[in-house]
This record gives C-alpha cells, structure tokens and sequence, in this order.
C-alpha cells in the first residue's frame, strides 16, 4: 500500500520535474521517462550489496568531501549512517569528510572552485549553483557512472543536473514548500482543519489576530524564508507554468500576474498576520518558536519534517498542507514549489575521479535513504527496504506531493547566482513593504541581466 | 614628523649604501607586495570585466562602476551612506568620549588604574564575540534589553533591535562604538600622560583650572595623535564588516549595508567577482580619500 | 607648539618618574568632582556589564535565562555548557590555534616594521618619503579587497610538493602571511612614531665608534624600541584575534580553524540554546582577560613612556 503511493509519488515528481529541468536545452522528455521510471521501480527492492561488488577494484585511495551536515542539520544522522556503511564497505577507501555551516559553505566552495581546490566529492544544490561550475569545466561528467546506476535512480530526478544533455549531479533527496500548522492554535479560534480556500484561510488568520495568536512566522534575516511564502502565493496566482517561464529566464519578470500576486502578498504583510518580530530573527529561531506554539502557521521546506516528528510534545500538534489557490483563473492545487535540488557532485580536478564518482553515487543512494527514513524529504533515487518507520508528516507530504501535477524549482536554485541574489533583493524589500508588485517586476526587469 | 628634516646627513650616494637600505625593506616589501599591492592591481584589472571568477572575463569598461551606482538591487549608495553614518557616530561621539575619559584618567583620578583596565577591555574582545553577545541582548523575545524595559515598565519601547528599519543600523552602532572607546582611549591617554607635568603645573599656578589646562595645553600637544584616531576611526568604518554580519546581515530589507558585505555577497553570493573588484576598488579609493582629507584638515589647523 | 614640543623632549628623563611626582592641585569643586566620578563608574558598568551578562548565561539553562532570572547569578551552576563547549565547539584548540596565528604574525610584523622604519626615518635618501607613503596606503586598504587573488595564490602553493604543505591553504602560515602583512602598515606608522622619538645624536655617535647602519640597527635602535613593542602588539592581537573572513575561507579543516569562526560555527549549532555559545564566548575571552588583567600595568606604562608623537 504505501509503496504504491510512492511509486506514484515518484512519476507525479518525474513527470513535473522535466518541466524544470535547468539546462532547459536537452532535458529528458517527460513522456519517454515516466514509464521507464514505472518499470524500474517494481525491482527497486535489491539491497546495495550486489553493486557494490563492480563499483571499485580495490586500491588504498584517499577520498574528501566537504557538505553542509553539520551537527545541527536535519540530514546529518542520513550522513553519519550512509558514510559509516560506505567506509564499511570500502576499507581500502579512506574517505574524509568536513561539514560546514550553510552560509559560510556558499563562500567557500565558490572560492574552492575559483582555485581549483575542490575536494574529490561536494555537496551543492543543483540548477544555477552547481551550473556555474560545469560551465567553468570544474566539474566531473556523470554519465558513464550513471550507466551502472540506471536502474535505481530515475532519468528524470536528474533534470536538475543536467546541462546540455550531461548529467553531472547525484541527487540525494527532494522536497517541496509545505504549509505547517500548529492544529492546537487553529482548534482555537474553531478549525480542525487547515482552511481549503483562500477566502477561508484569511478567515481563519484573522480569526487567530482577534484571538492574539500569529499566524504566521517568517525568518527576516534569511530572504529565502520569505520566498517560501511569496513564491507559493505567486504560484496559486499565476500558475506553475508561467512561473517556471520566469524563474527559468523563457520570460521576463514584467508581468501583471506576478505584480497582482506580490500586492496580495504584502497584504499579508501589512494586514498584520506575519510576526514582527520575525524580521530579526533567524531562521532556526523561527522554526523555534513555532515549535513553542508562537505561530499557527509556518510556511518552509518539507524538510523540517523530521525534527518536528523529532519533537515528542510538539509533533501530534502538526499538520502539512499545500497552500490554497488564490486566483482559480490560473493557479490551482497539485501546483507545487520544489524539487530535488541537494546534490553531490564529483570534482574534476579529483586525481581519483572515476572511483569518486562511483562512490558518490553508491554515497548519495545511501543518504538519500536514511534521508527518507528519518523524514528530511522525499526520496530522489527509488525507496528500498522497510520504509514504514517514516514519520507521518512525511507520509502526508507523499501524499501531496502523489496528487501533484507540476513543480517550481525554488526560485534563489533555479537561477543563477546573480538573478537569484537581485531577485532576494526585491523579495525582501516587499517583505519590507518598501517596493510595491509594480515597483517589484519593474526592478526585477531592469536588473535581470 | 617634523624632525624628518632635521635627519641624520649621511651621504646616501654610494651604491652599498642602496643595497643595505634594500636589505632592509626588503620583508617588508615581500609581504606587503605580494599580499596587498599585487592582489590590488588585479583587482583593479577585474574591476573593468564581466568575471565570475572562474571562467574567462569579458572586458566592459566602466560599466561595473556605472552600475554599482544605478542598480536597484546592489544598494551601494545605501551601503556607502550606512559607512559614512557610522563614521560621522565614530568621528563626533566616540572620539570625543574617548577624549573626556583619557582626559579625565589623566587628572590622577583616585583608581586611575582600574578605570583604565576596565575601559580597555571591552577593545580586547573577539567581534565575533562581541557581536553574538549583543546579540543576545538584542533577541526581542529573551533579550537583556527587552527584559529590562519590560521591568522598568517601558514595553512601549521595546523593539526588535537588529530587525527594524532605523533602529538596525544603531543597534549596529552601539556595540562598535562601545567597543573601540577604550581603544581609542588608551592612545589618548598616552598622550595626555605624555605632556610635561611641569606645563600642567605651570598652567596651574597661573590660575588656570582643570578645564583650561586640558583645553589650551593638554589637547594641542596630543593633537597628533587625534589627528591618528580620526583617521583610524573613518577608515575603519568604512571597513566594517564582522559586527554587521553577525548582527543584522545588512538586513532588515539590505538597509544596513556596508561596502563590505556587499563585496562579500558579489563574491560569494552573486558570482561577480568583477563587480567585486570594483566595490574594493572603490572602498580603496574612498579611504584613501578621507585619510588625505582629514590629513589637510589637521594640517591647515595647525597653520 | 613648537615651544611646548622642545620642553617635553628635554624633559624626557623625568618623564618616566612622573609618577612619583607631585603637584599642587588645584582645589576642584567638589561637585563636579563627584559628577566626574559618577561618570567614570557609570562608563565601567557599561563596560563590564555585558561581559558579566555573558558570564552568567554561560552557566544558565534556557528555563533560568528565558525565565524569571535574567541577570542574576544562576541558580544552578551548569558548567556542563562548558564541557559540551568544549566538546561540541573544540574551544580548547581553536583558542590555540588563535594564540599561534596572533603571536606568529605579531612577531613577523614587528620584525619586519622595525627594519623599513629605520630604512626610512634613520637613512637619508631621495625616495624615503615616497616608500613611508607607499607603506601607509596599507592602512586604508580593506582586507576584503585581496582575498580573492591571495586565495588563487595559496591555492596554487598548495599544488606544490613541500612548501605546499607549509604555506598552502589550510596551514598556519596562509593566515600568518596575510595578518602580517595587514598589520604592517600600522606597525610601521607606530615604529616612526617612536624611532623619530630617539635623538639623531645616537646615531652620530655610533657612527663615530664605528658600527655600519647594521650595527647601530641592532646595538642603539632596537633595543630603545620595547616601549614600541607593546602599542604594536596591541594593535597586531586586535588585527589577527578578530579577523574572521579570511580565516573562514583560508583554512577548511577544523585542525587549524581559530577561534572567531568557531564560535560561529558553534552559534549555528545551538542558536537556541544560549548556554553553550555563553560558554564558548567565555572561553574565547576570559584568558586573554586575565592575562590582560596581570599585563595591564605593563602595557599601559609602555603606552605612556612611549607616547606617540603622530
């Protein structure tokens, strides 16, 4: 029963995720993938032993790698148990690895780059980050790897990867914006369910303002926190295509949805439903709080799945939706934000390349895994073993995401560096109330380049 | 500096005497060539090219600097306006602070010492240090200073420190300026001490008070060493970089900027390395401008 | 000016035992006496209050800081946010490492400003003035300017067999080289400051007993340069404890990592729990408080009997 979902969890994603696809040139069809990708899945039980045999001829090398799991990330036990297995299984591998803090990570792989100093296998996310590097030719070709992989990891999570035809990432897992609400806080002011409607959803926000409940926290400090709203509100406005068009440069930011969409936004904004506070606060504090029932609703990455499922007193509190559609002209529900972008990739520079490359691979499959049964997201490569230990909100983002029929790529991922930071720009002065959705496209158009 | 003329006439003529004075700069130049010099010219060459940093440039003129001034999204006139605030609190708050404590500990105030040690520590604290601590006095839900206005029933001017739009940039200012007071104090001071205790006495007897002494004999002689701090104090803001990071980020809404977090986002986060190169072209440019400035200034002063 | 300038050099034998000496103070009023007073203690509680708030949440749990017991001593000593500091945070090593980093550089640049000062202020030739400004430009040259190509430089080092591993990313010197050369110009803007302090007659005289510019380097000028010693150091430990940029990117594995960029990799570990990052920014202060707190005297007088002419 559950696999089965999954397995239709898995086309839903592939068919959608073509869309996306960054390399917009080559990307694999979504017609001739999704029924490859059902035939594999049936055999996608087999443990890890039998490739592991074929994936290296034994020689003393010395593998590093450098990640952002740091001790306080969701994914660092995902790490923990898929390295300690790998190390297991490749003694004669000695394989180093470092983890940093997501932010100063950005400064120093691109510096690591620039000098030729990356190590043999790193972590990146996928689309404009890791394009920037293919382009500077910095970044091992995956193709011929992938051959022995095939059969496990579907063509089409590797739409995010692929630049001119080639594949070059290893996705590990894959996850979507999803709406989580404090259910205590709304059976306060008489919901058990989170609203279905956009009229009914600033119902239920008002109803909690009366009441001297939040509804919603947002981290101020970290402009992708915010995006998190404002790209799931234009989604339901304009729809995922015309979205995708922009974030994907098929077509330019001048446009009168997204103007609309970006006022009604800041509607939310200045009607008084996001915390004030929030503006100075970090992310993990953000999370925090809502933890601490501060917030009805929390708007970010399914990742967080797991360390609320990981939070005894907290986690009966919670539950997933997908944000409501507010222009039924356009938008419209099973259009969802995400997509597998967490990613290893292979240095060219590595002297040992072709064995890194196979280790990541076998590496990315393991994480991915334990990922998904710890509940830090979706799985990119198809499940095996026994996944029925994973968390509930991550079964009921399956869910969501089994009823979905199209997917944005984060907007700050699908772009390359440049846009994606001049985009933030504009996001956070709406956030700030200091441009307006037609002082927003017009910025946005001017400053594209 | 004066003395520089009065120097030592030694005939400089002979070529042995070159090499020896080579021979002396020589670690010198290594280090300050090779770390500082060279990387400036070429940042000086990328700041006229499209350059992501790893791939090959494209030449384009001036138009990274046309742009820092034009774009929506860059904020560097924000940025520089944020530097030049900072500088102008540094300059004319916590300079002449500075000034009133050294002039004031140079009076042989009973516990001199103490006040002295005291003042100066806060100089000798990490800013990064310093920065997670304010930050915690800043936290709008558990911080000291929420807390305090909420014992002292002032909710009403609570804030949320590090997050609101014209209370961001000062709660980024506080700590500096709380932070180098001691700094600059403590050169003062020296030269407070520095003067002739003889002058002060003579000033003294001839019936001048405490005031007069420190205002017509005290701060023209150590006038040199303000002139030292002016300059520190200017160029260091524009330079600020740590505290802001730590603090606000140059959020809320990229009002608290600096030239220095903008660098690092065009670096690090935009891929521009040449738009960088131009911002620390133009931070260059900036201090090296205000350090002559404030140079001429004293000097005409002095005239 | 002038005048005032010549009586305090001709003075400078006395000046040392000035605190011995006494003048008839004026008899100030006693208000403003007090006034002045009040002032003076209410500026150290500005300052030390935020190092003893740091101190007490350092050993506080949440529940104790959050709650009802802001500011007063904990109720329960935690020291257990030092050991998962300690722990968790690798304080221990990361302060090391800052202590090798700081002293290291200082010593560099000492060196190093001593020998281009007397080059430039003893030595009488055409281009010394041209060569002090060239120095000086480093004063208003940020860091952040270099740490690009120097990166490129290091990491092109770090290629190479032996000096690789001496000078390429990750090792000490690829912080020392850089914080040398930064402090460098300040340095050497302090050194002039002293060395033109010391009479040209010195010179004249070891000239006369025959010792080259070497020799009245080493015998006469470096040995009246100490007092020179403690402003630079000063100076070079702010320089280097701070700097946090170069240190996040120049050094990636956490053998070499100092102490700035492991607070903040600890303060992203546990930004909500405030114990531990209490702790670890205690850890990163208090030592050098403490020497401070002995050295204090030292430092000061060296200040004093030095004191700058600009």
């Amino acid at each position: 029963m559950k696999m089965k979902r999954l397995v239709s969890t898995l086309l839903a994603g592939a068919m959608a995720l073509s869309l996306v696809a960054c390399g917009a040139t080559e990307a694999p069809a979504a017609t001739t993938e999704a029924p490859a990708a059902e035939t594999k899945t049936e055999e996608a039980a087999p443990a890890p032993a039998d490739t592991t045999a074929e994936a290296t001829t034994s020689d003393a090398i010395t593998l590093d790698m450098w990640c952002i799991a740091t001790e306080s990330d969701s994914n660092r036990h995902a790490y923990e148990a898929a390295i300690a297995d790998m190390q297991a299984a490749y003694p004669d591998i000695t394989f180093n690895w470092e983890a940093f803090e997501n932010q100063s990570y950005k400064t120093k792989i691109k510096a690591a780059v620039s000098a030729d100093e990356l190590p043999d296998i790193f972590f990146t996310w996928s689309c404009a980050f890791l394009g920037d590097f293919v382009d500077a030719g910095k970044v091992y070709c995956l193709d011929d790897e992938y051959q022995n992989w095939k059969s496990e990891l579907p063509e089409v999570m590797l739409g995010n990867t692929t630049y001119n035809g080639k594949h070059y990432g290893v996705p590990t897992t894959m996850n979507i914006v999803g709406l989580f609400a404090n259910m205590d806080l709304l059976a306060e002011v008489g919901y058990d369910e989170v609203p279905g409607t956009y009229e009914d959803f600033l119902a239920c926000c008002d109803a909690l303002k009366a009441k001297g409940i939040i509804p919603f926290g947002c981290a101020g400090k970290e402009t992708w926190c915010v995006t998190e709203y404002l790209e799931s509100v234009i989604e339901k406005s304009i729809g995922a295509d015309e979205l995708n068009d922009i974030f994907l440069g098929r077509a330019t930011w001048n446009n009168e949805g997204v103007a609309t969409a970006v006022d009604t936004f800041q509607e939310l904004v200045t009607n008084g439903y996001f915390d004030p506070a929030g503006v100075g606060l970090t992310n993990d504090e953000v999370k925090a709080n809502f933890m601490d029932g501060k917030y009805a609703f929390y708007m970010n990455g399914t990742w967080n799945c797991a360390d609320f499922a990981a939070n005894e007193a907290f986690f009966p509190k919670v539950k997933v939706a997908e944000f409501p559609v507010v222009d039924s002209a356009k938008g419209k529900l099973g259009q969802l934000i995400g997509g597998p972008s967490d990613t290893l990739a292979v240095a060219a520079s590595s002297p040992n390349a072709e064995k890194a490359a196979a280790y990541a691979m076998e590496l990315g499959k393991l994480i991915c895994h334990y990922g998904y049964l710890d509940g830090c997201g979706l799985p990119a490569w198809i499940p095996y073993g026994d996944t029925s230990s994973v968390n509930g909100l991550t079964q009921a983002v399956s869910d969501i995401c089994a009823n979905a029929d199209s997917y944005v790529l984060f907007g700050d991922t699908a772009m390359n560096a440049d846009d994606a930071q001049t985009y933030l720009s504009y996001v956070d002065q709406v956030y700030g109330c200091q441009v307006d959705g037609a002082a927003f496209i017009a910025g946005l158009t001017a400053d594209i380049r | 500096m004066a003395k520089n003329n009065t120097m030592n006439r030694k005939s400089g003529k002979n070529w042995g005497q070159g090499i020896t004075i080579f021979l002396f700069l020589l670690p010198a130049l290594l280090l300050f060539v090779s770390v500082l010099i060279a990387p400036i010219a070429v940042s000086l060459y990328r700041s006229l090219q499209d350059w992501n940093g790893f791939s090959e440039g494209t030449f384009i003129g001036l138009s990274n600097y046309k742009e820092l001034f034009t774009s929506g999204s860059i904020k560097f006139t924000v940025a520089l306006k944020n530097s030049l605030i900072l500088a102008f609190f540094s300059v004319f708050v916590q300079l002449p602070l500075s000034l009133l404590l050294a002039l004031l500990l140079g009076r042989k105030i009973k516990g001199e010492r103490f006040f002295l040690s005291v003042y100066f520590m806060p100089v000798l604290i990490s800013t990064v240090v310093i920065g997670q601590l304010w930050l915690k006095i800043y936290n709008p839900d558990y911080g000291l200073l929420n807390r305090m206005l909420d014992a002292l029933n002032l909710s009403s001017w609570k804030h949320v420190w590090v997050g609101e739009v014209g209370y961001a940039l000062g709660a980024i200012l506080v700590p500096t300026i709380w932070q180098y007071v001691g700094y600059h104090m403590l050169l003062m001071y020296a030269g407070v001490k520095g003067v002739n205790p003889d002058l002060r006495e003579a000033a003294m007897l001839d019936g001048a008070t405490n005031w007069q002494v420190d205002r017509y004999v005290v701060i023209p002689i150590i006038k040199p060493i303000i002139k030292v701090c002016v300059i520190f104090a200017v160029t260091g803001s524009l330079k600020t970089y740590d505290l802001v990071r730590i603090l606000t980020e140059g959020g809320p809404f990229q009002t608290t900027e600096v030239p220095s977090t903008l660098l690092e986002n065009m670096l690090f986060l935009r891929n521009r390395y040449g738009m960088g190169s131009t911002i620390s072209v133009m931070l260059i440019i900036l201090c090296f401008a205000f350090a002559l400035l404030i140079s001429a200034a004293f000097k005409e002063k002095e005239n | 000016m002038e005048d005032t300038n010549k009586k305090t050099k001709k003075n400078d034998s006395s000046k040392i035992q000035f605190e011995e000496e006494r003048y008839t103070l004026k008899k100030t009023n006693p208000a403003v006496k007090v006034v002045i007073i009040v002032f003076l203690v209410i500026w150290a509680f500005i300052n030390l209050f935020p190092i003893y708030f740091m101190f007490t949440f350092s050993l506080k749990s949440n529940e104790e800081i959050f709650g009802k017991n802001v500011i007063g001593l904990p109720h329960d000593w935690l020291w257990s946010n030092y050991s998962s500091a300690m722990k968790t945070g690798n304080m221990g090593l990361y302060f090391l490492n800052s202590v090798l980093v700081t002293v290291a550089a200082t010593a560099i640049t000492v060196i190093a400003a001593m020998m281009a000062t007397y080059a430039i202020t003893r030595i009488k030739w055409k281009m010394s003035g041209l060569t002090n400004s060239f120095f000086m430009l480093g004063l208003t040259i940020p860091l952040q300017a270099s740490i690009v190509p120097v990166y490129v430089l290091l990491s092109n080092i770090s290629k190479k067999p032996v000096i690789g591993g001496i000078f390429g990313i990750n090792t000490y010197a690829s912080l020392i080289i850089p914080y040398a050369a930064f402090t460098l110009a300040m340095a050497i803007l302090i050194c002039t400051g002293f060395m033109v302090e010391i009479p040209y007659d010195l010179d004249e005289a070891a000239r006369i007993d025959g010792c080259g510019l070497w020799g009245t380097f080493f015998k006469i000028i470096v040995p009246l340069m100490k007092p020179a010693l403690s402003t630079i150091g000063v100076y070079s430990y702010l320089q280097c404890w701070n700097e946090f940029m170069f240190a996040n990117v120049f050094i990636s594995d956490s053998v070499h990592r100092t102490l700035p960029v492991g607070i903040k990799a600890l303060s992203g570990q546990h930004t909500t729990n405030w114990g531990p990052i209490g702790a670890a920014l205690c850890i990163a202060t208090f030592p050098t408080l403490l020497v401070y707190v002995f050295l204090s005297k030292r430092i000061q007088e060296s200040f004093i009997a030095g004191a700058v002419k600009g």
